[in-house]
């Protein structure tokens, strides 16, 4: 769907995106990760046809990106990380606003204002002026505005930014939604427990260059770490639990897996034979690490980016 | 793509307090304001001086010259004492006293050391004591020219002759004509006519302030983009700001028009009058229009806030309504800033107004006007896309 082979931006003297190569498959959530000024919002602002880039080749649905820019913005949209919305409008007039401006025509916007408006629960207040929505909402009509042109790409720029945990769930249940109307979702954020709950497949950014990419299971597991999973039968959490009190190194992660601290052959033997002796069978063992964070924190301590 | 534009700037608009104020009750008042401050310059029926006259000479010519004074509009008598204070303190402007002797002038065997004393309120401008100057000095040469033509009657009455001579008259309208240039006999401009335009030509330009308050928080808030990614182009960006405001601008030079025609005569201030073609009126007022909007897209591209936007683009409207003439009707400026104020395009709007209210303007007498505002519009806009994309590219 999105493949960018070599791309080189620069801006004068400072390389923001350092030959970079990504493909993004179709109806997925791809998260993008990285730390302030990796080259995120650069990538993101080239795919949206906001920057020109100095060398490679982007592709989007198979078009080259600046032959086709018009075309290929038809079927994507950008979610901003700023409230982009007039905030003197009601909700309803902000939708019928950018709706209007994209041509769309007017039997096919209201289809799409109707699923924007159900997509993001803004139905008990299409009439409300969006300056006294809450947080929350706001972020919510500046979803749905990204949703008129019934977009086969969204690129959201860290959409949760600033709003309650409660609100953070319901966005991020909306945005797993797409990927059932078969949505290809872009994501970058910082928030690391936001990437794990939604993203399929992640690329890992730093000083212009992606580090690491693929599914996030594939992330998770890291051969250097000194850590190691142990996959069991599925089991009842309170056995578990309770031949995990007896082995210090041994914690619980879900019912179908444990974590073992260590991977020493003697460590290993000893979480084994406890398990064993508890009659919890071993399905199988894998390196691993426990959270995308500390993948994401080993890997961009190595190098600091400049721009 | 332009309705959705049209809807949302209408609904922005209308829903900002300061900007309806700025644009429609600002300029209203100021016409009213202006209209009423105005109306006894352009009145020749109303009285313009003050006055108090100390008659010490007793005379008939004393009299005849106060009766004079009392009959001429321009001027109102009061009272006040022989031992009078300043004018001031008196509350007139002038005080004129009749030196004992006065009649003497009038005698061509007597020495004339009796001339009119006026004491003149320090206040007072050179153009005014010239016409308080002007009113006495017509005065007593009535009163010479009737001691004339009673000399001659009489003279021709001790010889038994039947007077056949005519009497010399000293009387401005059997002397003089007046015609205001494009008007009919008899017309006058008032003060309406001269208050409209002027305050129209202003209140237009407020665009400034809703147009950029609006632009920079579209700019602030990633709004811009968001369209850009939506394929909105930059021709559209500014057609969809050109447009409306245009349509606004419209509202605003009727909404004048009629306030000058319905709302000033309810004060006592002349009705406008439209002497003009409408074409040439529409022509002007689209031109106007343009340059004003060219001008708020401009500030609105340059500046990065919306307090720089209120601040710069309110010095710069006040600055061009002062060259432009109008705070300050040109007539009444020097000739080198008579000719600095045409750098103004508020000047040519106001001229074009005028042509229109005020001169019968028809559409070939306001097209140099028109197309200066045009040019200056255009022009305005060019250099705001340059900027814009500038700013752009920067941030690409």
């Amino acid at each position: 769907m999105i493949k960018i082979t070599n791309l080189l931006k620069r801006y004068d003297e400072k390389v923001a995106l350092d030959h970079l190569t990504l493909e993004i498959k179709a109806g997925t959530i791809f998260g993008l990760l990285g730390p302030n000024g990796a080259g995120k919002t650069t990538l993101i602002s080239i795919l949206n046809g906001l920057t020109k880039y100095n060398e490679g080749e982007v592709t989007v649905f198979d078009l080259p990106l600046n032959d086709n820019l018009n075309a290929i913005r038809k079927r994507c949209a950008l979610v901003p990380q700023t409230l982009a919305f007039y905030e003197n409008l009601t909700v309803i007039e902000n939708l019928n606003f950018f709706g209007g401006i994209q041509n769309i025509p007017a039997d096919t916007l209201k289809k799409n204002i109707k699923y924007a408006v159900e997509t993001n629960r803004l139905g008990s207040m299409l009439n409300q002026k969006a300056s006294t929505l809450s947080g929350g909402q706001k972020r919510r009509l500046n979803i749905a505005i990204g949703l008129l042109n019934n977009p086969d790409i969204l690129f959201f720029d860290e959409p949760t930014v600033g709003i309650d945990p409660e609100s953070r769930n319901e966005i991020l249940e909306t945005i797993m939604s797409f990927k059932k109307d078969n949505k290809t979702v872009v994501y970058t954020s910082h928030y690391m427990p936001e990437i794990e709950k939604i993203c399929d497949e992640v690329a890992i950014i730093n000083a212009g260059k992606i580090i690491k990419q693929g599914t996030l299971e594939s992330m998770l597991t890291n051969e250097s770490a000194e850590q190691l999973i142990i996959e069991v039968y599925e089991t009842s959490m309170e056995k578990l639990k309770a031949s995990c009190t007896k082995m210090e190194r041994l914690t619980v992660i879900d019912e179908t897996s444990l974590l073992l601290e260590g991977k020493e052959s003697n460590t290993v033997s000893e979480a084994l034979a406890l398990l064993e002796a508890e009659n919890i069978a071993v399905k199988n063992i894998r390196y691993g690490t426990t959270t995308l964070e500390s993948l994401f924190i080993s890997l961009t301590s190595k190098g600091r980016a400049d721009v | 793509m332009f309705k959705a534009m049209l809807i949302k700037e209408f609904l922005l608009v209308s829903r900002d307090k300061h900007a309806l104020a700025a644009l429609f009750v600002m300029p209203a008042v100021f016409i009213l304001i202006m209209s009423l401050a105005l109306k006894d310059v352009f009145n020749e029926d109303k009285a313009l001086i003050e006055y108090a006259v100390i008659d010490k000479d007793h005379s008939l010519e004393s009299y005849s010259l106060l009766s004079k004074f009392r009959a001429n509009k321009m001027m109102t008598e009061h009272n006040v004492s022989d031992d009078f204070g300043k004018p001031k303190e008196e509350g007139v402007q002038f005080i004129v006293v009749i030196p004992e002797g006065f009649k003497s002038q009038f005698s061509q065997n007597e020495a004339n050391n009796s001339a009119l004393q006026i004491e003149v309120a320090s206040d007072i401008g050179q153009s005014h004591l010239m016409l308080f100057k002007t009113q006495v000095l017509s005065s007593v040469m009535q009163v010479r020219l009737d001691a004339i033509n009673l000399a001659a009657e009489m003279q021709s009455s001790m010889r038994g002759e039947k007077s056949e001579a005519k009497k010399i008259e000293f009387d401005e309208k059997s002397m003089m004509k007046i015609h205001y240039a494009a008007l009919e006999e008899d017309e006058k401009p008032t003060s309406t006519q001269q208050s409209v335009p002027s305050w129209i030509v202003f209140g237009l330009f407020f665009v400034i302030i809703p147009m950029s308050t609006i632009f920079i928080s579209e700019r602030k808030q990633n709004t811009l983009m968001r369209l850009s990614t939506m394929n909105v182009s930059l021709p559209i960006l500014f057609g969809g700001k050109i447009i409306p405001y245009m349509l606004i601008n419209q509202l605003q030079v009727w909404v004048m028009i009629a306030v000058g025609m319905f709302v000033v005569p309810l004060f006592g201030a002349a009705a406008l009058t439209i002497g003009g073609d409408i074409s040439a009126l529409i022509a002007v007022s689209l031109a106007l229009s343009l340059s004003a909007i060219g001008l708020s897209i401009l500030i609105a591209v340059t500046v990065d806030s919306v307090e720089q936007a209120t601040t710069i683009g309110g010095i710069i409207n006040i600055l061009l309504g002062a060259i432009g003439g109008v705070m300050v009707p040109k007539f009444v400026m020097p000739e080198f800033m008579r000719d600095f104020a045409n750098v103004s395009p508020m000047s040519w709007g106001l001229e074009g107004f005028l042509d229109v209210f005020l001169r019968r303007g028809t559409l070939d007498d306001v097209m140099y006007e028109v197309v200066g505002l045009v040019l200056f519009g255009l022009v305005s806009l060019i250099i705001a896309a340059g900027i814009f994309n500038y700013k752009i590219r920067r941030v690409a």
